[in-house]
């Protein structure tokens, strides 16, 4: 009887990718799946001039001497954000032309990514445990390959996978952000998306649908409604649905056993449609705490218990 | 793709942003205000709770105000720090099943926020009887109609009118309902101002010639109602109270009486899960601080007003009559609940401005009222999503997205509840009761915000405002002590005050007793079934808050 854990939305927290990795023995799970947007949003400068360094941290500019940089550099990475040391002319430099910071974004996060694949392997070798990744619409498309070069994680993104006697698929697509993020796609292309998948699973189930996007009007996708400069209206207490109808109509249609989603931090829930078991464990990287959830599956009665966690 | 630099033009960039989902902009603290401004609700809450202050006549109305205001402002801090490490739905429920365990978390918001909620819904509807239905029936000359909203089965019927409003909100949600709010919002303080004019171009005898013209054009006394109202009191045991008077101790036992509506600014901590850009403790922190302060300054302003052009020793005298008069006192001269905007109504003889008056400022009813049981539903939600309730607590309707199963949890005990506090008035202690039982989740939210930095360190460690210190010590744990201390002097009032001040002390009042200790029960009973059921389904509940080890 397999143990899965899952988590997602971990925007670049190294310590919720620590916990996500120890997990596998702190809640004795066989198999470990990764939602979508592993990569963080914010690069930290951490200033290097006149024999020491500065960074501004919650507002406030702090002198840092050189001994304390590491641990700076822990704290900056512990809310999801890469800290990077830099010269002043270097910071003016990404300061003032978009490109190079762009290419700096996609070096950092890589270079992040990567990384997190050693910490797996390290932690993971020789355990039995078998850990899935599928990037999500915030991650760069360079990240899959990374992550299909690591010795022990398992790209999901669009393919079948097959663990004792249960099939997944995955994809971090989704519908149309007011963000035009990475892997975004009408409604119509994510249908095909998933039903190319979908259509190779032969027994729905003992399948599991690994969609980062979360379905619409499903309670799991309530997310606090803004005006078209981007800015919360009501307080923030005023919540849309901004899940996907590909996604709802995949699940309403092919009821598989368990669809796991992620995208929307705020909306953690489970809930059945249908048959099926759908849950959105939440986000709550910032904290650097691991919001995930613990799934028996049972060959015979497919879900034999499900637990949202705060690790 | 865009992406951004955070930092003034004149200082160098602090920070690289790229484009990424849930990246927006703040949410205006003016809205989030407007929330927290209601749920301190100067007319609703405010005038109810301010009837009841004749019970000390030397307390300092004015000086407890204040004194209640500084004080909560801890608490405001104290649940804004809170909201800062812990942006979570479920707001209390969430902070004390992760600081003080699930167990604890579990039975003391779960009495708080659902079981006590329950509790309100009549208080709501009796509140809509003596400020909209039963006055408004009266100014268009139905004495008859105005009459019946206070039998046992208008007090029922108001109740249902409550409830099927307060499932209409919440079926319609938060985006429709806060649209309504605003609009009542505004239109409400034009009322509010209106008021405030009367009472302010008008001086006490003319009050007296409208009060007395009016008492008899709609409830057919005759001769000096003003003075007679003061003198029937007298007989009743009112012994008379003056504004000018000033005694530390007696303001102190106001307090518990100004926490029926001042004690609220935090009320929509529970769904601050659900507002990004939480984690900044200025927004939460300023838009409860200005709920609760311009509800203070606009209560001392009313206040103020009615001592020039009502005289305070009327109005208190009016209230101890109407009071009195439940519990076998003499009958007051005009028998409804002295509603301090029906009578700055009656300075302009008209009875179609009167009438339009109390529609107006009912909005103040009615812009607030559904959200009753909002942070009730989330509380739920929270419990269901951590197992300790079925899952179904938490379902949503895929059509309506309406919350079906907390809404039941909610409606049918309440509905059962209000047929209790309508046909039985032996059981009216308990609903006295309302503000402490809140009062001691809040207590138990103040001890979690006291410990957090030692017992999550890491959570504390990683929020905003671990920089923030007083001596040493962390600023959430000294303004969680201050808070914990007024709350815990209040519930002491509240529970053993000698003279059953509050109509609350448990050695007067053994249904409330009776009620709350099985409202306790059922909490633990409830959690325990669920950590036998859970663990047969091989569900350790304990595990939920459990860290996993980073290392």
């Amino acid at each position: 009887m397999p143990k899965v854990f899952f988590a997602t939305d971990l925007h670049g927290s190294e310590v919720c990718w620590k916990k996500f990795l120890n997990a596998a023995g702190f809640y004795g799970a066989d198999v470990l799946i990764c939602g979508g947007d592993m990569t963080g949003k914010a690069i930290v400068p951490i200033v290097s001039e006149n024999g020491h360094y500065t960074v501004t941290l919650g507002g406030e500019q702090q002198a840092v001497p050189a001994e304390q940089v590491t641990e700076v550099e822990s704290n900056i990475r512990r809310r999801g954000y890469y800290p990077l040391q830099m010269s002043v002319e270097r910071l003016h430099e990404l300061d003032q032309d978009p490109a190079k910071r762009a290419a700096c974004f996609q070096e950092v996060m890589l270079e992040g990514v990567d990384r997190w694949m050693k910490m797996a392997a390290e932690k993971l070798r020789g355990t039995g445990v078998r850990i899935f990744v599928s990037p999500g619409n915030d991650d760069e498309m360079e990240v899959d390959d990374v992550i299909r070069r690591a010795e022990l994680v398992e790209l999901g993104e669009g393919r079948v996978v097959e663990f004792d006697g249960f099939s997944m698929i995955s994809t971090g697509w989704s519908n149309p952000t007011p963000w035009k993020t990475h892997r975004e796609e009408s409604e119509d292309e994510l249908v095909k998306r998933i039903d190319a998948m979908a259509s190779q699973v032969a027994d729905p189930s003992h399948a599991i649908f690994n969609l980062h996007c979360p379905p619409f009007k499903s309670g799991l996708d309530e997310a606090p409604a803004i005006d078209a400069d981007l800015k919360l209206l009501h307080g923030g207490r005023a919540l849309r649905p901004v899940g996907s109808t590909a996604v709802r109509e995949a699940i309403e249609r092919r009821q598989p056993l368990l669809s796991l989603h992620g995208h929307i931090h705020e909306s953690k829930g489970a809930v059945k449609i249908g048959k099926t078991l759908s849950i959105n464990p939440g986000s709550a990287y910032e904290e650097g705490m691991l919001m995930g959830a613990i799934i028996q599956l049972d060959p015979k009665k497919g879900i034999k218990s499900y637990q949202l966690v705060n690790g | 793709m865009a992406d951004t630099t955070l930092g003034s033009a004149a200082a160098r960039p602090a920070l690289f942003l790229r484009n990424a989902t849930g990246l927006v902009k703040a949410w205006s603290t003016f809205d989030a205000f407007v929330y927290s401004f209601w749920s301190v609700n100067l007319i609703t809450l405010g005038l109810y709770g301010m009837s009841f202050v004749y019970t000390v006549p030397d307390g300092q109305a004015l000086a407890a105000i204040l004194i209640f205001g500084v004080l909560t402002t801890f608490l405001v801090v104290t649940y804004a720090m809170l909201v800062s490490v812990m942006p979570r739905t479920g707001g209390d429920y969430a902070w004390q099943s992760r600081v003080l365990g699930g167990a604890l978390g579990f039975v003391l918001s779960i009495t708080g926020w659902w079981f006590t909620l329950f509790l309100w819904a009549p208080i709501y509807a009796n509140i809509l009887v003596v400020q909209f239905f039963s006055p408004l029936a009266y100014t268009l000359g139905a004495s008859g109609f105005a009459t019946w909203w206070a039998t046992q089965t208008g007090i029922f019927v108001s109740c249902l009118i409550v409830l099927a409003f307060v499932s209409v909100v919440v079926t319609m949600g938060m985006e429709t309902y806060a649209r309504i709010q605003k609009i009542c919002f505004w239109i409400g303080l034009v009322g509010l101002g209106v008021v405030i004019v009367l009472l302010l171009v008008n001086d006490q005898s003319s009050f007296q010639t409208a009060f007395n013209r009016e008492a008899s054009s709609l409830f057919g006394t005759t001769g000096n109602a003003y003075q007679a109202t003061i003198d029937t009191a007298t007989k009743g045991g009112f012994g008379g109270s003056s504004f000018g008077t000033f005694a530390f101790g007696p303001i102190l036992l106001l307090l518990p009486w100004l926490a029926f509506y001042l004690l609220w600014p935090n009320w929509g901590a529970t769904l601050y899960g659900e507002v990004r850009g939480a984690k900044d403790i200025r927004k939460p922190f300023w838009s409860m601080f200005w709920g609760l302060w311009v509800t203070v300054a606009l209560v001392a302003v009313v206040v103020l007003l009615m001592v020039k052009t009502f005289g305070w020793n009327f109005y208190q005298a009016a209230n101890s009559l109407y009071w009195g008069s439940l519990f076998g006192g003499p009958a007051p001269v005009i028998p409804t609940w002295p509603y301090p905007v029906m009578f700055a109504g009656w300075l302009v003889d008209s009875h179609l401005f009167q009438a339009a008056l109390i529609i107006v400022m009912g909005l103040w009813f009615f812009g607030w009222a559904g959200t009753l049981f909002l942070s009730s539903t989330r509380v739920i939600f929270a419990a269901a999503f951590d197992r300790v309730l079925p899952a179904w607590a938490a379902n949503i309707s895929a059509k309506r997205r309406v919350p079906y199963g907390s809404l039941v949890l909610m409606i049918v005990p309440s509905i059962v509840i209000s047929a209790i506090y309508a046909y039985r008035p032996s059981f009216t202690s308990v609903f006295l009761d309302a503000t402490a039982v809140l009062a001691l989740t809040f207590f138990a939210t103040c001890v979690a915000a006291i410990i957090l930095p030692w017992r999550r360190k890491d959570l504390y460690d990683a929020s905003p405002i671990a920089q923030y210190k007083l001596g040493g010590l962390p600023v959430i744990s000294v303004v969680g002590a201050i808070s914990g201390i007024f709350l815990l002097f209040m519930l002491y009032e509240w529970f053993f005050n000698s003279t059953n001040l509050y109509g609350t002390s448990f050695q007067a009042t053994t249904n409330s007793v009776i009620y709350f200790a099985a409202t306790y029960v059922v909490a633990i009973a409830i959690y325990v079934a669920a950590r036998v059921v859970r663990n047969r389904q091989g569900i350790d509940l304990r595990r939920i808050h459990h860290e996993i080890p980073v290392e």
